[in-house]
């Protein structure tokens, strides 16, 4: 009896099925708190993989500050409850064919490019070397990708304006 | 221990019904909670795949998907409330207003 395995298969379950009853659910609000569970999940996913600064950053800014913005505008705007269409029935069926295709297609390309290079196997995660996980993470930000980092700042201050923008906009034309 | 695979076949799993899910449903916040689930399948297999090549670069790129959701859902989500106070709806077949 392995642990890690049952953890991944519980924790790949709980993903794969609460993702799908959030894509499918009728009311916006349950989709957001599935998409939460999805996410706190995920981040225990990560802390299997040695990523214990990134499981922080997940918790902190997916499930306290993205998900809450997505909740906070699904209580703005009041919704009514989706109908459904018969029309559209025919369009998902003949979708969901294409995607299982296109899936199957997805695997099994890269179980070939794996099959070739066999050298994957399982390392210690970098907390039981001498350095812990943050100090790599910092080490590689800010010396190799300390470009990136900045761009990416400009990038979410453009995304701060751009939102205070649009939103002002809208006010004084009314 | 689960190997490089099993995290693969779960990304691509993911993605394919953030992928559905932003093709077949009309709200439009719907929608952009499907992006969110399509970066979610990316951020798995970035992380998978920095881990078993015992390279860091993977939990980098992570972190800049983290920080670029976070850009595109403040956008996004102003959009959608900028097209409710103009039109009054969030569904994406009744945004009918560029019709000749």
């Amino acid at each position: 009896m392995n642990w890690d395995l049952i953890i991944f298969y519980y924790l790949a379950i709980v993903m794969i099925f609460s993702s799908v009853f959030a894509v499918f659910s009728r009311h916006p609000v349950y989709t957001v708190l599935l998409v939460l569970v999805m996410i706190i999940h995920q981040a225990f996913l990560l802390l299997t993989l040695g990523a214990e600064f990134l499981t922080v950053v997940q918790i902190i800014v997916y499930a306290g500050a993205i998900l809450v913005l997505f909740l906070f505008v699904v209580y703005l705007i009041n919704l009514r409850k989706e109908t459904k269409r018969s029309v559209f029935i025919r369009t998902i069926s003949l979708i969901g064919i294409v995607f299982l295709l296109l899936g199957g297609l997805l695997i099994k390309n890269l179980l070939i490019l794996l099959s070739l290079k066999p050298s994957f196997k399982a390392y210690l995660p970098f907390t039981i070397e001498e350095k812990s996980n943050v100090w790599w993470i910092a080490n590689y930000l800010f010396k190799n990708y300390l470009l990136q980092f900045e761009i990416i700042g400009v990038v979410l201050l453009v995304a701060i304006l751009g939102a205070v923008f649009l939103i002002r906009k809208v006010k004084t034309v009314e | 221990m689960p190997t490089l695979e099993y995290y693969i076949i779960l990304s691509i799993i993911l993605f394919l019904i953030g992928l559905f899910g932003f093709l077949s449903r009309r709200n439009l916040i719907v929608i952009l909670i499907s992006i969110e689930i399509m970066l979610n399948g990316l951020i798995i297999l970035f992380a998978a795949i920095s881990y078993f090549t015992k390279d860091i670069s993977g939990y980098i790129i992570v972190f800049f998907i983290i920080a670029m959701a976070a850009a595109e859902a403040a956008i996004g989500l102003s959009l959608v409330v900028l097209i409710y106070k103009r039109l009054r709806t969030v569904y994406s077949d009744e945004i009918t207003n560029f019709k000749g």
